[in-house]
Formats: structure tokens, sequence, C-alpha cells
């Protein structure tokens, strides 16, 4: 690197936005394992992504895990984005799903965890093509999304010796998928 | 003239150890990465899996200029990239990917280091990457 650098600042910075609940002076939670399983799943027609998604994973016994989803037809794509909050109870609130219909995922990615009672949950976000011919993205709504005839691929990365867990976050006011230490619960 | 290679064209090597983190919001997607790496330990990695949001996404573009996309939230829709650690020591992410406004929009692009604050949380999954010494 040159001792000395010039240049042009960015014209707007980045703004910092004030949370409703206290500041967690810990930024970065994270957990590690020595190593993960890989697994390629196809994802089958006429299930909801979820199903197609928790289902073979379950069988596999695979609580947490990321997943890259690697595109396909979908019978039906719903998806939400995150404007602000109106009534201020947290920064941002996902709007009502918006119903793409027919359509492609060109792209996503999914987390799989568990949900505070330790049911399964899938976060998802994703770039997709609409029936209409929109390329849109955002926040997918993995139960009502159906996978299309010809199915889709996905690759999944295994999360082990530790579980991603729902938990109230208070800072934002919102709950979260956070990796945690392995649980035993009524579901499991 | 000749061509200086200042990095190998090919790298061998194998994965290793895989990190998960939950980071928080007003943190830097770029550096909070960086951080990461540092937390765990991993001099190389790959980004394999991430999504969350941003308050305001910042893209830059081929004419080095960069692209601000207002939120919030900006949702990140796709996300590829890698970690490197530099003979310095110093920690280096380099991510690309897709993001979508508050209307569903999508633009892509590299991510400016230290101009995407996270909005809610950003989840990520890190695989470390182990390059073969050579001579052994």
């Amino acid at each position: 690197m040159n001792p000395t650098q010039t240049g042009t600042p960015p014209t707007a910075r980045s703004r910092t936005l004030t949370h409703p609940g206290p500041f967690n002076p810990v930024r970065i939670q994270s957990k590690r394992c020595a190593k993960s399983r890989h697994f390629r799943l196809k994802l089958q027609p006429g299930l909801s992504l979820f199903d197609a998604l928790i289902k073979p994973l379950q069988n596999a016994g695979v609580g947490s895990a990321s997943v890259t989803i690697l595109g396909g037809y979908f019978d039906n794509l719903d998806y939400c984005v995150a404007p602000p909050d109106p009534t201020k109870s947290s920064v941002i609130a996902y709007t009502p799903p918006i119903a793409a219909g027919r359509g492609f995922m060109i792209f996503g990615n999914a987390t799989v965890g568990k949900t505070a009672d330790g049911s399964p949950i899938v976060h998802c976000h994703a770039a997709l093509r609409t029936e209409a011919g929109d390329i849109k993205g955002g926040h997918i709504i993995t139960q009502t999304c159906i996978v299309g005839s010809k199915g889709a691929s996905a690759l999944v990365t295994t999360l082990d010796g530790f579980e991603l867990r729902v938990t109230f976050d208070a800072e934002t006011n919102i709950a979260l998928l956070q990796p945690q230490d392995q649980q035993v619960s009524r579901h499991e | 003239m000749n061509e200086v290679i200042t990095s190998a064209v090919i790298e061998s090597g194998s994965m290793g150890r895989v990190a998960y983190a939950r980071i928080a919001p007003n943190e830097d997607l770029v550096q909070g990465i960086e951080k990461l790496c540092l937390a765990e330990g991993f001099k190389n990695a790959f980004v394999r899996g991430a999504l969350g949001s941003l308050v305001d996404a910042c893209l830059g573009t081929t004419s080095g200029q960069m692209r601000r996309i207002k939120g919030p939230a900006v949702e990140i829709v796709s996300l590829a990239g890698e970690v490197r650690t530099a003979d310095d020591g110093s920690v280096c992410a380099s991510l690309s990917g897709v993001v979508a406004d508050t209307q569903g929009n999508v633009y892509g692009g590299p991510f400016v280091a230290g101009s995407n604050p996270i909005c809610m949380t950003f989840e990520v999954t890190l695989e470390e990457w182990l390059p073969e010494v050579a001579g052994l």
C-alpha cells in the first residue's frame, strides 16, 4: 500500500440507526465447527420450499444449516420487503406477502434453524423473476412458495456442534436466529 | 513488458473449519466479516451463505464511483466473496452481491468496505480455506 493516498471521499456517508432497545456490546455472535457436512438437495416438485428443505434435512439429522438455492422454476412465489416500521416498534417491519406468481428463483440463500420451542424454521432471501417478467428480490415466504415440476437444486452446508435458534433480541426488539450451544426441546 | 504476477494463478488447498455468525446492527458488512475471521482465527475463507439487511447499500460501479441504494432496509439477496490475509497480517474481505430495496427492486455489484451498515441482522457462514504450503 502507498504511504499516502488521495481520492474523493464518498459524497454521502452511511447512516447509523438508533434501535429501540439497549445496545448490546457483543456485536458479532459466532460459533464454529471443525468440519461441515455437505449435501446436494433436490427440491421436490409440488412441495412448498419450506417442506422441500426441511423434510429431507430432518431425515438426514440436520437441524441447522446454511443453504444455497441454485435456481429453479416455481409454481408460486411470494416475497416481502422491509420498509420502516410505522409503529416504531422496531426499525423496519416486513410488508404483507407480495405475490410474484409463477416465476423463477434466480438465486437464494436460506438459513435453517429452530424456533424457540424447537420447531424448524427457514430464513430465506432470494432474487427472482416474477410471472410478469420483473426482476425482484426480498424475504421469501417459504411456506407458500411451491417448487415447480422440474424441481430445483440446493447445496447444504451443515452447522454441527451448535445450533441456530430464534431468540428475542432486545436491541432490535425482534426475534432473530442466533448461534447457541445445543439444546434439547420437546420437538426434538 | 513482462507482466509481474504477484500471487499464484492457481492455488491448491482444502476446506477447513466452518463458522456461522450473526452480526449486529450498524456494524459494517465487509469489515464485520473481516472481524469474524479474526474472532475465529481464519486467515482465508470463502462465504458459503449469507443473508440479512442493510441500512443503506453502497455498491461500486465500473467507473470507480459508488451507487447508494437507500433503505432501510435494503435486503441482501445474494452474496459471494472471500477473505484473504496478506503478508502484513491485514485481513481483506472482497464481497459482491445483489440487494433489493424497499420496493423489491434489485441492484448488484461489489460492496464498498465501510459503507454498508447492517440494519437488523446479518447471518453469514464462512468456510475456512487452507492453501497448500509450497514444498510440503
